[in-house]
């Protein structure tokens, strides 16, 4: 939090040089009355249940009930280096700040959605370029966006999301469809009609998601509306991180396309470490490693991946079982309010489930905020309460009674 | 829903109601119980249409006794979206009430909006359908249609007479739209069918011409009774209504016109002469009469005082100079010739009535009294001669208003006479102006006559020198604060370029090229930085022509054009109408645009910048009156002699609630957000400040004072980000914004 703020000086320092650091706003919200020093010197948050209760209210919030989602997901990232995107509000540059922000988003992106595939298209001097094809290997697109960054003309939504469509339209039906545009600039400079691109898209089931720099945009907000997308502006390079970040998990599927249908996956196996054949993906001969196609037996160089010879979709199991949390995500943990945890029994739980560490309890040195899991009512930390929600997708207390279930039951 | 305040039931169409709207009642319903006037200032986008209507039909209901509501807009458009709230409150006491629902309301207009005639409805301009309209349905020329089929009438007229006093409308509520379409289903003329409704309607909808204008009202307004209430709408310049209303100006062409008009009159009587002699004759012995018991009008009833006309022409009779025609028309040929000479002056002149009346008796032998009649007189006469095209004598009618006003006024006017243009001393354009100086002359009558008027506006600061303009003592006077869910709205006080210079409009600073370009960066950095539609305003036409020409040639309407499309509005109706069409499309489409505007323009007054039609506001200097206008320093040696009214702070007060309604027209309601740059070093005076309305006071931050160029910028990059986050409509915990029923109840117990 501290670094946050320490960011936002520099900034104000720059924009507003004869204006005293007190003097503004964020001098109205008071906020060092918040922080508090310990024993060893540090700086603490007073309230730290309150901050911990919002967080995950925000996580909540996102989460939503338990929906379905579509863990196929074919999506374009539109980048937009226009000139606007060399603007050094952010530093160094907005563009930096952006190029930071989707290698992290990329490398999530396939963590969350192994079975999924992404490119990227760049705008600037009015065109659309498109930069990497949908693939699933997320460093080929970190260093094509890397060796690509330059800033220059306008940008065009319009030519983005063509471009897109026209990619997105080849894909397989059973997968999902879309965009997100990162977007500095402020204006779009179109050939043609804008509204008609965005009704294309939203016949196309095309869902188009923006991420602002600087301000709302009206037609990037009608984009999102008309094509079930989320649009939101970045205040700073942090929320610009979570802004894209929030776009990793899967979103939920819109109930009219959401059809249950099969699709026909080959689990190829890895091919003997010596033998030499010829690459499809690459068209070269090469040695060992590659996966046979159990179909056409071809070779691939890496998974998962359509097979280039019969269109198989190649995956391997882990993919699978990575997506499936998304399916049946751990129940949300509930909170145990003050007096929930004085009374009775509940008071025996001291320590946190997950790490062992001491749990907080009114009147106790420990503060912040105790949670409870509702299916196997074990109690957990703050701490663990993200790292269960977030990493693990397990409870470990729930995994437990399951595979102990012959002994007597934790609870009694 | 459906509450109380004290013993009156409000019926209010929608599910909540802001806290803002809750007092705004209270305030009316105790003005309306003390039958006094009110002032009520609250800011637009707050639903201040819809609060009016149902706290005044509800009380409506409550007391029987109570007359029509009169509900005056500026613009047709505004009549139409009254129209429609109307309708939404009916359908809702309608559902509510049942059958005890009386709600019988209608938009009145000009023939112009409401004539379906195919022809006559297809003439331009307001004036050419009203002889249109005459042509066809004067008594004179259905008399003679009766005998002869060829002589062309109006088919929806005669329908309306045939079914005479049955041709009656159902309740409900009629926008111009549905008059017209019920007039072609029945065969009915809507206009006389709206003009014969009022009698029956409880609420009428029109403009503020049909009240304050005397020669309309006397037509319209005057079989209104007391105990009507009288709501003027958007009323920030009424005064400036007022006065327009009583101002005649003369120029060469209109007295050329005058003389055609008078020949032609004269042929018209001679040939009345030999073929019907005996109509000018009744038509003498009317007038000996006097003017009261001319048409059936009885001079007993207290109609509403005509200010043009007082009250004792109606009970004197016409004097003998201008009894007869011929002497009517010769003693008018006197008066024109009069005014021509007085055109030809090479320097400027201006007079009070007094001495104007004074060289006229003198030179051309015409006295004050005879003067007063005019107006009268020759309405009389042209109803006598048969004349149906009234737009062709618009000149003649045009000297005889100035001649009344002129005879009847001693006071509150001033008469100028300007050889040449200020602006263009080369070309000689002599104008005569009868101007009127004293707002409170043509709205006495109503004051006097109806029993509450209420006065409203979103900008009505400082809400105390209205009641002096106007010469009334309001019960209430009160301005409301708008309750928002966030702070949407950000006004700054720019006062130094990025160079730290100071940049203003001063009439010595104006010029400078430091001071352009400074204005210029200051638009450049706000178009990189503010997404949509940007409005900037200028103090004048001739400003806005200069500073965006220097811009042109500095190259920073280049760079500008880079970021959004420049558009600029011109006193030409039409292109402006298209330009701002297409503003709203390179909004629309994401492409960004700047309209250039003036204050006190078109735009200025009318147009609404709402949500992303317009994100930023920038006024470029005060916008100042023409200090060097004749009028205008007689009308503020006028209002400090009579109402003790300091010449500055009338200015001030003029210039910054035009400065104020500019801006205001980016927020037109809560959910928007919008920014309001005040660029000039003097709005950081007190005085100016202070005097902009406590809607935008209340926003106005310390630290939003006395900025720079690149101060600013940091605060809009980081204003617009707030606002694009997603936010809590309804307001939670102390910031209440919405109120149910529930909560009402709860306030009142």
């Amino acid at each position: 939090m501290l670094s946050v703020e320490d960011d936002g000086d520099v900034e104000a320092e720059e924009a507003g040089r004869d204006m005293e650091a007190y003097e503004r706003a964020y001098a109205d919200d008071r906020s060092w009355e918040d922080l508090q020093e310990d024993e060893s010197g540090r700086l603490r948050v007073v309230d730290v249940a309150q901050q911990q209760r919002q967080h995950r209210k925000r996580v909540a919030a996102m989460a939503g009930a338990h929906i379905q989602r579509g863990i196929i997901r074919y999506l374009y990232l539109l980048v937009d280096l226009s000139r606007a995107a060399g603007e050094m509000d952010f530093r160094p540059s907005r563009m930096g700040v952006v190029a930071n922000c989707v290698e992290a988003f990329v490398r999530e992106f396939f963590d969350q959605n192994p079975l999924s595939h992404l490119g990227i298209i760049t705008l600037h001097n009015g065109v659309a370029q498109c930069l990497t094809d949908l693939s699933g290997s997320p460093e080929t697109h970190i260093r094509a966006l890397r060796a690509n960054l330059e800033c220059a003309g306008d940008a065009s939504i319009q030519n983005a999301i063509d471009l897109a469509r026209g990619l997105l339209c080849q894909i397989p039906t059973y997968a999902h469809r879309e965009t997100l545009l990162i977007f500095s600039a402020l204006s779009t400079c179109d050939p043609g009609d804008i509204l008609e691109a965005v009704r294309r898209c939203k016949d196309a089931n095309i869902r188009c998601s923006v991420v602002g720099l600087a301000a709302e945009i009206y037609i990037c907000k009608l984009l999102c509306e008309q094509t079930g997308g989320n649009y939101s502006v970045a205040t700073s390079e942090t929320h610009l991180k979570d802004l894209i970040m929030e776009h990793a998990p899967p979103p939920p599927v819109l109930a009219e396309s959401a059809v249950a249908s099969l699709v026909r996956m080959g689990f190829p196996q890895r091919g003997a470490e010596d033998a030499v054949a010829l690459c499809v993906c690459h068209g070269e001969v090469k040695m060992g490693g590659g996966y046979i196609c159990p179909c056409c037996k071809a070779r691939v160089c890496e998974l998962p991946t359509e097979c280039h010879i019969c269109g198989l979709m190649l995956v391997s199991s882990p993919h699978l079982a990575r997506s499936y949390h998304h399916l049946f995500p751990v129940p949300h943990f509930e909170e145990l309010e003050g007096t929930a945890m004085a009374n009775g029994r509940e008071s025996e739980f001291k320590l946190c489930y997950g790490c062992q560490q001491k749990l907080p309890f009114p009147g106790g040195e420990v503060s912040g905020v105790r949670l409870v899991c509702p299916r196997c009512r074990q109690h957990f930390c703050y701490d663990c309460d993200l790292y269960i929600h977030e990493s693990l997708h397990n409870c470990p207390g729930c995994e437990s009674i399951s595979s102990t279930s012959s002994l007597p039951d934790l609870q009694n | 829903m459906k509450f109380k305040i004290d013993d009156l039931t409000v019926y209010f169409p929608y599910e909540f109601i802001y806290p803002e709207q809750y007092e705004y009642m209270l305030e009316l319903k105790r003005a309306l119980d003390a039958k006094g006037h009110c002032l009520l200032e609250m800011p637009t986008g707050t639903g201040k249409t819809i609060t009016l209507l149902s706290l005044i039909t509800s009380y409506q209901l409550k007391h029987q006794k109570m007359g029509k509501l009169i509900y005056c807009t500026r613009t047709v458009h505004e009549m139409e979206k009254v129209l429609d709230e109307l309708r939404t409150l009916q359908a809702y006491q309608e559902k509510e009430l049942g059958k005890e629902a009386k709600m019988m309301a209608l938009g009145l207009s000009s023939r112009k909006n409401l004539c379906i005639h195919p022809q006559v409805s297809g003439e331009g301009s307001r004036e050419s359908v009203d002889a249109g309209c005459r042509k066809l349905t004067a008594s004179w020329v259905r008399a003679i249609a009766v005998d002869n089929p060829n002589v062309e009438t109006c088919g929806f007229f005669e329908g309306y007479e045939r079914d005479g006093a049955n041709a009656l409308l159902p309740q409900g509520v009629y926008t111009l739209h549905d008059l017209r379409t019920f007039g072609r289903q029945k065969g009915w003329c809507p206009y006389f069918l709206a003009r014969h409704m009022i009698q029956f309607a409880n609420v009428v909808v029109y403009n503020y011409q049909y009240l304050l204008d005397p020669k309309v009202s006397g037509i319209i307004s005057r079989e209104m009774e007391k105990e009507c209430v009288v709501v003027f709408d958007e009323a920030h310049n009424i005064d400036n209504v007022c006065i327009e209303a009583l101002s005649v100006n003369i120029r060469q062409q209109t007295l050329d016109g005058a003389t055609r008009n008078l020949s032609k009159v004269t042929q018209l009587i001679e040939k009345f002469k030999t073929t019907d002699a005996n109509r000018l004759r009744e038509e003498y012995n009317r007038l000996v009469e006097g003017l009261a018991q001319r048409g059936n009008l009885p001079g007993t009833d207290t109609w509403l005082a005509n200010p043009a006309l007082p009250d004792d022409i109606l009970r004197e009779s016409v004097p003998g100079n201008i009894r007869r025609a011929e002497h009517f028309v010769s003693f008018l040929k006197r008066l024109v010739q009069y005014l021509k000479g007085r055109l030809q002056t090479e320097q400027v002149e201006s007079e009070g009535p007094v001495s104007f009346l004074n060289s006229l008796q003198s030179q051309a032998g015409i006295d004050q009294k005879t003067l007063k009649f005019c107006y009268d007189r020759l309405h009389s006469l042209l109803l006598t001669l048969e004349v149906t095209d009234t737009d062709e004598f618009m000149h003649i009618q045009c000297v005889c208003d100035f001649a009344t006003l002129v005879g009847t006024y001693t006071r509150g006017f001033s008469i100028i006479i300007e050889p040449y243009d200020e602006r263009m001393p080369n070309v000689p354009d002599p104008v005569l102006q009868l101007s009127c100086l004293d707002a409170s002359l043509a709205i006495k009558p109503v004051f006097e006559r109806f029993q509450s008027v209420v006065i409203t506006s979103g900008t009505l600061s400082p809400i105390d020198l209205y009641p002096r303009l106007l010469n009334f003592n309001p019960v209430i006077s009160r301005s409301f604060e708008m309750s928002l869910t966030r702070d949407c709205l950000c006004p700054m006080i720019l006062t130094r370029g990025s160079d730290q210079l100071p940049v203003s409009t001063k009439f010595d600073m104006r010029s400078d090229p430091g001071v352009v370009r400074n204005y210029g960066r200051l638009l450049l950095e706000m178009v990189g930085a503010v997404p949509d539609g940007v409005v900037c305003f200028f103090v004048s036409y001739s400003y806005m022509d200069g500073i965006v020409n220097s811009w042109n040639e500095m190259g920073i309407l280049q760079e500008v054009m880079q970021h959004k499309l420049v558009f600029i509005e011109t006193q030409d109706v039409v292109e402006t109408t298209l330009a701002l069409d297409n503003y709203r499309r390179a909004c629309d489409c994401g492409r960004g645009a700047v309209f250039f505007s003036v204050a006190r323009g078109k735009v200025a007054e009318g147009i609404d910048f709402d949500r992303h039609y317009g994100r930023l506001v920038i006024m470029f200097g005060v916008p100042f009156q023409f200090t060097l206008s004749r009028i205008l320093r007689a009308r503020l040696e006028y209002l400090r002699d009579t109402f003790q009214i300091n010449e500055n702070d009338f200015l001030t007060f003029d210039a910054v609630r035009q400065a104020a309604q500019c801006v205001g027209r980016v927020i037109r309601s809560k959910s928007d957000y919008g920014m309001m740059i005040f660029a000039d070093k003097r709005y950081n005076r007190h005085d100016k400040r202070s005097k902009l309305p406590a809607w935008i006071l209340s926003h106005l931050r310390d630290a939003h004072l006395n900025l720079s160029t690149d101060m600013s910028l940091y605060i809009a990059r980081e204003f617009l980000r707030r606002m694009a986050q997603p936010y809590d409509k309804t307001g939670a915990g102390a910031r209440m914004t919405l109120l149910c029923q529930a909560d009402l109840e709860k306030m009142n117990t």
